[in-house]
Parts: C-alpha cells; sequence; structure tokens
C-alpha cells in the first residue's frame, strides 16, 4: 500500500482535503488481484475506483482459436472456487446450439456435481469472509470440508480442481457405486457435523454482526438496476434464482427453498449462502436418491465420443473418435445466450457459432463484474475497514471477473 | 423443432416478436427468433430510446450482459448485443445495433448503471465509442495498451510482451519473439470445396511440360 | 561433534526411501545440551537450519493455484509443521509462491513485491502458467513464464499442482538451500 496526500495538511485553521489510498494488487483482504483507488476523508471511504484487469488472459480470445471441446478447459479457469459451475453454462450453451439430448442420468450427474461445486465455493467465501472480519477458526473447519468435496471431484474426474468433467452431450466419465455411497454418507455426517459447527461460532458471534450487519445496504431497486444476481439479489429480498425460474437439466425435479434476505446488508448476504448450502445439501441427497441408471453421455456420435471398448472392435467408432478429438464437431450457425446459477450469481455464455468447430465469438458474463462494479456506490459513506466486508460478501473471483 | 436440449427454460417466445416489433415500429431494423433466442436489430441512433421502452413499457427491467462481435466483411464490422432480462414476464431477449470504429453509439448509462463498465469493455476489446459514457476508460487490458485485442485481425499473440531488464532495472517491453509459432490446423476437408488451392493442384492450370 | 542438519554425508538424490529419524543423533545432542548447557556447530549450518526451518512465504495468490496454495496451509496438510507461514507483507517473508497466471498489468507489481524482499530471498513458481504461460501461452496479455521477470528457483508444475505438489516443492527448496551454500562472503 502506498498513501499520498493530495495537498500537504497545514497547521492551523485550514481544512485537510481528502486523501488517496491505494488498496492492492497485492492485498490479502482483495481476495485475489483487484487494485482500489480509495478516496478516504479521514477514515471514511468517499469514492472507490477499482481497477480490473490484472487478471485479463485474453480466455475469449483464446476460445476462439480452440474447438468447442478443447475451450471447455478454459471455463474451468474462470471461477476456480467453483469450476463445474462454470463448465454447465458453456455445455448448456453448446447444447443449445446443437439441440442435442442428454440422457437423464448425465443430467442428474451434472445437477449433482454442480450442488456439490456450490458447497465447495461457498466454504471458500464463507471461511474467507469471515477471515477478513477476523475470525480464523471457521475457515480452518470448512476447509476440511473443501478437502472431502476436492476428493469427490478427484474420484470422479481424475483432477481436484479443474475437472473438465461436463462434456457437451452429458459428462465425461460415469462415477464409482462407491463415490455416490460415499457421497450420500459425507452427507449426512461429515458436512452437517462440521458445519454447523463452525456455524455455530459465526452467525450469533457479536463481533461479526456488528462488523457486517446494516453494512452496504442495497434496496430492490437498485440491485435490479445494477444488474445483480446470485446471493447479492437474494439477499436485497428477491427471490430471483435461475435454477428455480428457469430450470435446466433436472432442476425442475428437485424439491429445493430459495433462501432470501430480509435486510440486504453483508450479514444478509452471507446468511443466504450458509443457507443454500443446506439447500444444496437436499438437492445432492435427492439426486443420490432418484438417479436412474443408463448412458451417461448422449448417442449422437457426432457430438460425443464412442467408449473404447467399442472402439476395439468397431471400425466406425474409431473414425468417430478421431474426429472428434481432431476436427472436433461442427455446431449449426447462429448464437444463444445460456445463464446458470452458478454459486456466485447468474454466469451466462453469450456464444456465435458460424457453422465451424471453431466458436466464432464466446462472451462471457462474469457475476462479480456489475457486483464490483457497484463497489462505489456500496462502500460510499462506510469506513475503511469495511470495504473488506463488502468485498467478501460479494464474493468476487478474478479469474471470471478478468476473464 | 422440438426442443431436446436441457437448457434453462425461460418463458415462451410466442407471440414476443409481433408485439415487440409492432411496439418499436420504425425502430427496429430486423428481428428474428433462432435457436430459442428472440433477437432484436435497432438502428443504431434510436437504442437508447428502443431500450427505454422495453424497459419502462416491456418489463424488460435488467440488462444483464453487452457482447461485441466483430465481423470484419462488413461496412459496419461491429454487433453490439444487449442481453435484456424480465424479472416478472421470466424471459431473456438479446437486442443488437451495429456500428463501425467512427460511429459512436449512444450510451445506455442513462438507463442502467451498470452499462458504464460493460460499455468500457466493449470499447477496450473492440474500439466501439460510445457517446455519452463519462467515464469510457479502458478497463481489462495493460495500463497503456494499444489497440483493440478482440478484433478478428489483431493477432492472438498480440505485438508486446514483457521482461525484466537487469540493465534498467525495471520491467521493459519488447516485440514478441516465440521460441514456437501457435499452431492451427485447417479442418476445411478437400471433399467439402477447400477455398485454396490444394497442393498439386495448380499444376492442371500451369504449363504442361 | 554431529552435525544439526544433516546436510553432508547424507546423499542427496535418493528420492522414495523413508529415513527413520536417527535416534543416537538426538541422544548424542541431548546428551551434550545436558552435560555442557551449549551446543557447539558451524554458522553456516546453523544458518542452513534457521533458514530451512523459516520459510516464510510471501503470499502472491494470483490466479487457480491459489486455491491449491491456501489448501496446503490449511489442517489436511498443515504447511506450517515445515516451519513455512504465510505472510502478507514482502518484508518479513523469505520466499515468494508465484501461485497462477502472471498477466501483463500484473507484471509490475510482481517484480515490485520481489525487490521489496529482504536478503536472501527464494522463488517458487507454482503451475504451468507461472512455469511458462501454460494453457494461456499465446495469450496478448499473459506472461510467458514468471522468470522473465523474477529468477525462479523452484518450478513445481500442474494445473493447478496438488498440494502435495507444492508441499513437495517447498521441501525442494529446503533441500537446495541446504545444499547450496548462501553465506557470502
Amino acid at each position: 500500500m502506498s498513501m499520498q496526500l493530495e495537498q500537504s495538511p497545514t497547521t492551523t485553521g485550514e481544512v485537510v482535503d481528502n486523501y488517496t489510498i491505494n488498496f492492492g494488487p497485492q492485498h490479502p483482504a482483495a481476495h485475489g488481484v483487484l487494485r482500489m483507488v480509495m478516496e478516504l476523508d479521514g477514515e471514511v471511504i468517499e469514492r472507490i475506483d477499482p481497477h480490473v484487469g490484472l487478471l485479463h488472459r485474453g480466455t475469449e480470445k483464446l476460445i476462439e482459436h480452440k474447438t468447442y471441446l478443447q475451450a471447455l478447459p478454459y471455463f474451468d479457469r474462470l471461477d476456480y472456487c467453483s469450476p463445474l459451475g462454470m463448465e454447465h453454462s458453456y455445455v448448456l450453451a453448446v447444447e443449445k446450439l446443437l439441440n442435442v439430448e442428454v440422457p437423464l442420468r448425465a443430467q442428474y450427474l451434472r445437477v449433482l456435481f454442480a450442488e456439490l461445486t456450490r458447497i465447495c465455493n461457498h466454504m471458500l467465501n464463507i471461511g474467507s469472509h469471515v477471515m477478513d472480519v477476523g475470525a480464523m477458526t471457521p475457515n480452518l473447519w470448512l476447509f476440511e470440508i473443501r478437502e472431502d468435496c476436492l476428493n469427490f471431484f478427484e474420484r470422479a474426474s481424475g483432477a481436484r480442481m479443474h475437472s473438465a468433467w461436463f462434456r457437451p452431450g452429458g459428462v465425461h466419465q460415469d462415477v464409482p457405486l462407491k463415490l455416490l455411497a460415499d457421497m450420500a454418507e459425507w452427507l449426512d455426517t461429515r458436512l452437517p457435523t462440521l458445519f454447523e459447527d463452525a456455524m455455530s461460532l459465526v452467525v450469533d458471534n457479536r463481533i461479526f454482526k456488528q462488523r457486517n450487519v446494516d453494512i452496504a445496504l442495497v434496496s430492490k431497486e437498485d440491485a435490479i438496476a445494477w444488474g445483480f444476481s446470485g446471493p447479492m439479489i437474494r439477499a436485497a429480498g428477491i427471490p430471483w434464482d435461475i435454477r428455480k425460474q428457469q430450470p435446466y437439466d433436472v432442476y425442475d425435479r428437485m424439491d429445493f427453498e430459495i433462501p432470501v434476505g430480509t435486510n440486504s446488508d453483508c450479514y444478509d448476504r452471507m446468511m443466504v449462502r450458509v443457507e443454500e448450502v443446506r439447500q444444496s445439501a437436499k438437492i445432492m441427497k435427492q439426486c443420490l436418491a432418484e438417479m436412474p441408471e443408463g448412458p451417461i453421455c448422449s448417442d449422437d456420435r457426432k457430438v460425443s465420443p464412442p467408449k473404447r471398448a467399442e472402439m476395439k472392435s468397431s471400425m466406425e467408432s474409431l473414425i468417430h473418435h478421431f474426429k472428434l478429438y481432431t476436427e472436433g464437431f461442427h455446431v449449426p450457425a447462429g448464437e444463444v445466450y445460456v445463464a446458470t446459477e452458478s454459486p456466485k450469481g447468474e454466469f451466462g455464455v453469450y456464444l456465435v457459432s458460424d457453422g465451424s468447430n471453431k466458436p466464432y465469438r464466446c462472451k462471457i458474463r462474469p457475476t462479480a463484474f456489475s457486483h464490483l462494479q457497484a463497489m462505489d456506490f456500496m462502500s460510499k459513506g462506510h469506513m475503511l475497514p469495511d470495504a473488506t466486508a463488502i468485498l467478501g460478501a460479494i464474493d468476487v473471483v478474478f479469474g471470471e471477473c478478468d476473464r | 423443432m422440438t426442443v431436446l436440449h436441457s437448457a434453462p427454460k425461460f418463458a415462451s417466445n410466442e407471440g414476443v416478436l409481433d408485439t415487440l416489433s409492432a411496439a418499436l415500429g420504425s425502430m427496429l431494423v430486423s428481428g428474428k427468433e433462432e435457436h430459442g433466442e428472440v433477437v432484436l436489430t435497432i438502428a443504431r441512433g434510436e437504442i437508447e430510446n428502443a431500450l427505454k421502452l422495453l424497459r419502462d413499457e416491456h418489463e424488460y427491467q435488467a440488462l444483464m450482459e453487452m457482447a461485441g462481435v466483430d465481423y470484419p466483411s462488413r461496412p459496419e464490422r461491429f454487433d453490439v448485443v444487449y442481453m435484456l432480462l424480465s424479472y416478472t414476464k421470466n424471459h431473456r431477449l438479446l437486442v443488437k445495433v451495429n456500428a463501425a470504429e467512427n460511429t459512436p453509439v449512444p450510451t445506455v448509462t442513462t438507463l442502467w448503471p451498470n452499462a458504464g463498465w460493460l460499455e468500457r469493455e466493449v470499447f477496450d476489446m473492440y474500439g466501439v465509442i460510445f457517446a455519452g459514457n463519462p467515464d469510457l476508460r479502458r478497463i481489462l487490458t495493460d495500463y497503456g495498451f494499444e489497440g483493440h485485442p478482440f478484433r478478428k485481425d489483431f493477432p492472438l499473440t498480440g505485438y508486446q510482451e514483457l521482461r525484466y531488464s537487469e540493465e534498467d532495472k525495471r520491467v521493459v517491453y519488447e516485440p514478441v519473439k516465440l521460441a514456437q509459432d501457435l499452431r492451427q490446423f485447417d479442418f476445411m476437408s478437400p471433399w467439402e470445396g477447400a477455398e485454396y488451392v490444394l497442393p498439386g493442384d495448380e499444376k492442371a492450370e500451369g504449363d504442361k511440360v | 561433534m554431529s552435525t544439526l542438519v544433516n546436510s553432508a554425508g547424507r546423499p542427496l538424490s535418493q528420492g522414495g526411501a523413508v529415513t527413520a529419524p536417527d535416534q543416537a543423533f538426538f541422544n548424542d545432542l541431548n546428551q551434550e545440551v545436558s552435560d555442557k548447557g551449549f551446543l557447539v556447530t558451524s554458522t553456516e549450518e546453523l544458518f542452513q537450519w534457521a533458514r530451512t526451518g523459516s520459510l516464510w512465504w510471501m503470499t502472491f495468490g494470483l490466479a487457480c493455484c491459489a486455491v491449491e496454495m491456501i489448501h496446503v496451509n490449511m489442517p489436511r496438510y498443515d504447511m506450517e509443521r515445515f516451519g513455512a507461514a504465510p505472510r502478507a507483507s514482502p518484508r518479513q517473508s523469505d520466499v515468494m509462491i508465484v501461485a497462477g497466471t502472471l498477466c501483463n498489468k500484473m507484471a509490475p507489481a510482481l517484480r515490485k513485491v520481489y525487490d521489496q524482499m529482504s536478503e536472501p530471498k527464494y522463488v517458487i513458481s507454482m503451475g504451468s502458467c507461472a512455469n511458462g504461460g501454460g494453457y494461456y501461452h499465446y495469450s496478448y496479455s499473459v506472461v510467458r513464464g514468471c522468470d522473465r521477470i523474477v529468477p525462479v528457483d523452484i518450478y513445481v508444475p500442474g494445473c493447478p499442482p496438488t498440494a502435495e505438489a507444492l508441499l513437495y516443492g517447498v521441501m525442494q527448496l529446503q533441500r537446495k538451500i541446504r545444499r547450496v551454500g548462501t553465506v557470502e562472503r
């Protein structure tokens, strides 16, 4: 942090002007690489100018140079706290252009793992939010849950974080039965024990409430005008959840509730996430109970690859496999905008295809962009230490914000 | 066409195009419904009025996203796409305008405050100018960056790269030097009609030896 | 006398084999302290012992790898048992873990933080992006490897490297410190 006075303070009579401080780009409370130029009047924030783009990697441009399948892993790396939530929007966008049917088991598996991702994401966010306002212990417990989640991802896809497991047409591989059994047991035992234990330290904690209640109030009108989504808009009292309103995959079969805030402050945002974890666990249990047997990816061989065993005996399968992994599939020309409820809010993919095997344009709608933009008006008039609480409650990850 | 995919299902598009075409009148250039998306193209000068009409009269309360697209072969090479969402009607709409490098698009920051950054991003990436945006700075690219990277004629690897210089004791910019070029494969099948001369074909036209 | 840190005498390149703690070594040490009340060792070994045992690292979390970097500090892997604790200030840290894609806009800040660290300082480059650009190698806005900006001691491969891999990287750095004498005369 560097500090610089705009005008030198004088001794008598004269008013000391506002001064500007530079927050970041390397700051432990910035949740990554955010730089904020803050104009302060003493301890009170007058104006914030967030500088983003410090992690701008040109993802959208790179996607234009890859086939549809090669572009998929970029989505893992956007919001690295919830990788599968990002993939979900992309595969649905590709499927919408192709109009390809996804088998029921694959849809259940996607919902199951999307919800596991949500738990995984909220563990990180709640933990770091709590840590930003001064409590260390809950984070240690919540990361233990995250470790369990990452182990589940590893057992399904082979990778702890960047799974690349959702594919256009289904999922990459079926899960072993023992994994589902272990997941069911985990949902009944370890998750509630660890999570409720950690939350009992936080939710009624006086210090935590003092740091969060009535911080960064946003009215319903403002929330809509600023394009809020996810826990941010729900904390403002608007029961908007794309999983419920515009169901995708098998969310229309799931029975779950949308937590809504009443006061629209940082505390509500945090509590919405806490309740979402419980609802996610509920959805996962339903998925595990109802999941049918069957194929895990589309049988349209122009889109999804054949099984390895088939390739040993069938020439046609071998050709399909070769074509899919070299040239990839061609997607009909057109444009779609598909948005799903990622753990952080509305994550959208605007995909333009020109009929070739590569996306002509792939615009990613990051959730953090509109939230971070509102940082200025949310923190106006608050104290400097509140900025970290506000930032923590926004749940910003720069991989997706800067792309 | 039957819907087979499992992408988010919002309210039906039935009749939306007709209603909105009638309401927008002369502001509308063209409208279509494809792949389950309603896409309206609006005359550039009227975009602010058209979006105001859609927001106030037709319940499209939120601007969720703005995207630029580049079609270098067209005279007005850029598309600016506005993604609107109606919370009450549970419907999504894509609204487009065309623009060139020297034809500014009226800003919509007057309607939605979050359009500020979205317009900055389209400006940064494509160089589309938004008339009336009070803070049209670059947003994502490097400080002092030149050019608009998402244009189709901008090379993927750019023009400049960074290195720490021991002599100058600071980070310096240099022209890009790649150890290995990006490998781009050509998937155009000769049976489907390649647009270039296949190796060996030039002999058919040339002088016979 | 016996040494504090087993730097010499033990073959260095035999990874894999588990070596049980040398009980005789500890007994000798214990005896020496209780008999005389003090220990005698060479300064070089003392410094190496101190350096390897307190690798406070600068949290330079840039992208995805930062998440694994946090995981390695959390109870499951608990990197603090190696004396490696996260510090937020470059002045207090000995090693910088560059975790994630280094972009052009961020590169001057990275160098500035590195310059502010006090000697002796080490850099661990974590993940393919920091090693050489990785998946983003051909992008117009990515530095193709953080070794273009700062000198790197240990490269940890992976996208992202697992927490174990980073832990192993830290142990490799400790081994490197023991092997390469760093006392400047």
